[in-house]
């Protein structure tokens, strides 16, 4: 009971803040001195001709009535059409959201398989070499550029050694699309070259967009573990003659985890954003290639799109984490 | 419990960590070890814009061209460089005796892609339909023609009603892609005029038919064996265009064979990465895209003509050409193409601030006492000629004691500036593309008053270059045509209006298989249907 609760009161939270985020972004890119009448028009137009398409799109009106109206469609699911292609915006954004929601799983699974036990590695072994060499390794994960590293994995592994793809989700036009997720898709219509495929295509921007997420758990695990070892229960245990491993792996990485997994919300988050570079270092058709094109093009709308699914999936996904804290936490239920 | 394993083996504990890892790894190598080497029947080319739209009346740019060039046709179409039109929906034209009516004679054996045959009717539905949208290359034919003044003869005769005479109208009417009216005005959803069934369906004539398309990646045609105009012994069955937003990850799948052909204009050190590549071989073509510094012609100082021939006289055209560009450009005097006709033999302005001191001395002895401002330089962001551009003359200017600031923006900021004589930069590099073969594309849209502000974006206005370029649109004898383009030119010249730089080459690279790819400024080599693999 306390535990849905806590989930409506968060709900109740969702409707003002993506209106927040909507209206930040909304006037923010009304700032950018472009007029999205004369792009629509082309270079050819006339001023009479793109006069007639101003009004016609409305943005003859002041801003808070094109606000208003924005709103008001958005509402109905309708975020408009892009300006430069005419197409629904939200057509767009959701034939692009599978391609960059698996690639940011993906990358999640990398960053929690390397991160978290190199963390707890380090806490164990703490200031030892390993320790150290560790501690280098995520600052430099951190410090790494991404489209650097995207394009540096694409010359070795792609360009020198031919072992993987340089870029693309898969080589030639994907399994039958039944949810957008190719790798589910695979699964679904038993292509399994399709499957290897899809899974050879992705280790290279999954790892490029892991590398730094990686470097963060690792940080926080180890913190976490540290903070732990040394409590009265883990003395008790190592009094008791359980072995180590299980006193870490099972008893501690528990106990440990609980600041970590609030960072996995806050990654992911950061990852589905951050997917914008690597997405368009491999040319991967996601989101990411949607909102630099869209950036390029001034496509004011189709950013404002893209913005709010980002932020939709970053709240939906704090929210999640809120959840699994209750079950690794119950004490956040009281 | 103790736990022992022979050296080199693996407990049970190591076995659950390391298979699922093991196995993933052994279904994946295969494919690793699997070169993908790609179809002979397939041409695969890599682009840095979106096929986001296949509409071909919507959108106008070079650089979504393959999309109307390989799906659809237009009533002449333009080859070869130097460019020249021939015909191909039509197979010949009339001009009535006020030169306001133009009969187009069409061919009679042209299907759509459905089989249906391509009539008169259609080419009068795809002219009011670009009309009616207002967009791409209908915004061309606006000031020209008005809707219901083209109508069908009979079957295969159709009359265009101008509003009044135009030399240009035959160089623009292969910018009238056809479509098959019946089937896309079975597809109109509220009088849209069709539009969201072409966003993404194909309703043509062309070389091509649509086989897959998927906005986010690209599209892939296969061969229209039907068409008009025949097949050679050697073609390309099927055509691929991706999206590939990153240079360098194009560049990399050209050399990897993973591509066929990339689009043409790299910078200088790409092109040399290219050429030293195996197997990849770099096509070069003196193209029609000049690159210029647009100057404000209508604001203090720049309205002093003392002033802008100091301003020409300081910029380092040698060290940009050859030292910035490498040398992959070709000198530029004018706006007007050097390998078009109409173009004056003038020498072109030379770096030299001797002489530039000269005529900003004679500026300041007009304007006593009168402190030059700062400049300021609009370049375009992710286009790094244009930022070099504005540096060099920041660096030629600040010698003659004048301060220049430079702001990048990117092209859809820049250019709604630039259409606003209150928000246009002082200057601002960048290129103008060949939208058609005429001199009109470049001196009389970038100088001519009826272009103002929003092609002729300089605030230049002069009553004898407008009367010459106003004569040329209505005039027919060709010859004298190519005399009043070069009187203008020569006084836009003369005027220092500008700075004109150079024109641009066009570095084609293909895989060396690829043969028989015919540029054409106007399509920048994207037209498909000529080429082959050997």
């Amino acid at each position: 009971m306390r535990r849905l609760e806590l989930v409506l009161s968060r709900l109740v939270w969702f409707i003002p803040t993506l209106f927040g985020l909507v209206f930040l972004v909304f006037f923010i890119s009304n700032v950018i001195p472009t007029d999205p009448a004369r792009i629509v028009a082309g270079e050819n137009a006339t001023e009479a001709q793109v006069q007639a398409l101003r009004a016609e799109m409305g943005l003859d009106q002041p801003l808070h009535v094109q606000f208003g109206r924005y709103i008001g469609d958005l509402a109905t699911g309708d975020m408009g059409r892009s300006l430069y292609t005419r197409r629904a915006i939200s057509d767009d954004l959701m034939h692009r959201l599978p391609a960059t929601l698996e690639l940011t799983f993906a990358a999640m699974i990398i960053a929690i398989g390397l991160g978290v036990p190199a963390g707890v590695i380090s806490a164990v072994r703490r200031n030892s070499l390993t320790d150290q060499v560790l501690r280098v390794l995520s600052v430099s994960g951190l410090a790494v550029a991404s489209f650097w590293l995207a394009m540096e994995l694409q010359m070795f592994f792609s360009t020198r050694l031919g072992w993987m793809p340089l870029n693309g989700r898969v080589s030639g036009w994907g399994p039958d699309e039944i949810t957008g997720f190719y790798v589910i898709d695979s699964i679904l219509s038993g292509d399994w070259e399709s499957l290897r495929d899809t899974l050879h295509h992705m280790i290279l921007p999954a790892f490029t967009l892991a590398l730094p997420a990686a470097a963060t758990l690792v940080r926080f695990t180890r913190a976490g573990v540290l903070e732990v070892i040394n409590s009265n229960y883990v003395t008790y245990e190592r009094a008791m003659g359980f072995p180590t491993p299980l006193i870490i792996w099972k008893y501690v990485l528990r106990n440990a985890l609980i600041s970590t997994v609030t960072q996995i919300g806050l990654i992911f988050g950061a990852l589905f954003a951050g997917a914008v570079v690597v997405e368009a270092v491999f040319d991967w058709p996601g989101l990411g290639t949607y909102a630099v094109q869209s950036i390029l093009q001034s496509d004011t709308k189709a950013i404002l799109g893209f913005s709010i699914i980002v932020g939709i999936v970053f709240i939906g996904v704090n929210l999640l984490v809120d959840i699994i804290h209750t079950f690794i936490d119950p004490r956040t239920l009281k | 419990m103790t736990n022992t394993k022979k050296p080199g083996t693996l407990n049970r504990r190591e076995m659950l960590a390391i298979g699922p890892l093991a196995g993933l790894g052994a279904f994946v190598v295969p494919s690793i070890l699997r070169a993908d080497t790609g179809s002979t029947g397939r041409y695969v080319h890599a682009n840095n814009s979106a096929y986001d739209t296949l509409d071909p009346h919507t959108v106008g740019d070079v650089a979504r061209v393959a999309t109307r060039l390989n799906f659809y046709d237009g009533l002449y179409r333009w080859v070869d460089n130097p460019p020249r039109q021939i015909p191909w929906l039509a197979t010949s034209h009339d001009v009535s005796e006020d030169r306001l009516t133009w009969t187009f004679h069409l061919r009679d054996d042209v299907m759509f892609h459905d089989g249906t045959p391509m009539t008169a009717n259609d080419v009068v539905y795809s002219v009011e339909r670009m009309l009616e949208l207002g967009l791409g290359a209908g915004a061309l034919f606006l000031p020209m023609i008005d809707p219901g003044n083209t109508v069908a003869v009979d079957d295969h005769t159709v009359a265009f009603t101008l509003k009044e005479p135009s030399a240009i109208f035959a160089s623009l009417v292969g910018d009238i892609y056809v479509v098959n009216s019946a089937l896309v005005q079975e597809n109109e959803v509220d009088g849209d005029w069709g539009q969201a069934f072409l966003i993404e369906n194909i309703a043509g004539t062309g070389s091509y038919t649509l086989s897959r398309y998927d906005p986010a990646r690209g599209f892939i045609g296969e061969r229209f064996a039907d068409h008009f105009a025949g097949w050679g012994d050697k073609y390309f069955d099927e055509i691929e265009f991706r999206t590939v937003l990153e240079t360098n990850t194009r560049l990399q799948g050209l050399m990897r064979g993973d591509y066929h052909g990339l689009d043409g204009y790299l910078a200088p050190d790409q092109i040399q990465r290219l050429r030293e590549a195996d197997g990849v071989t770099v096509n070069e073509e003196e193209s029609m895209r000049v690159f210029h510094l647009a100057m404000h012609n209508g604001r203090a100082p720049l309205n002093d003509l003392n002033f802008r021939l100091a301003m020409v006289h300081a910029f380092d055209y040698d060290g940009y050409i050859n030292q910035i560009m490498q040398g992959t450009v070709a000198r530029n005097p004018t706006i007007v193409p050097g390998n078009l006709w109409g173009v004056p033999d003038v020498p072109g302005y030379t770096y030299d601030l001797e002489k530039a001191r000269e005529y900003l001395d004679a500026y300041r002895a007009e304007h006593p006492g009168e402190e030059i401002r700062t400049l300021k330089i609009g370049t375009l962001a992710g286009f790094s000629e244009t930022e070099q551009a504005a540096a060099l003359m920041q660096n030629g200017l600040a010698q003659l004691g004048i301060n220049v600031e430079i702001e990048s923006s990117p092209w859809p900021v820049i250019s709604t500036a630039m259409q606003n004589p209150e928000t246009m930069p002082d200057m601002v590099p960048y290129w103008k593309s060949t939208y058609y073969a005429d001199p009109n594309n470049w001196i009389g849209e970038l100088y001519g008053s009826r272009y103002a502000p929003t092609r002729n974006v300089s605030s230049y206005h002069s009553e004898y270059v407008d009367e010459r370029l106003e004569q040329a649109l209505i005039e027919t004898d060709q010859a004298e045509r190519e005399r009043l383009y070069q009187e203008a030119t020569q006084r836009v010249y003369e005027d220092a209006a500008g700075i004109w730089i150079y024109n641009t080459k066009w570095f084609g690279p293909y895989a060396s298989s690829v043969k028989n790819i015919r540029f054409c400024p106007v399509g920048n080599g994207q037209d498909m249907r000529w080429a082959y693999a050997e």
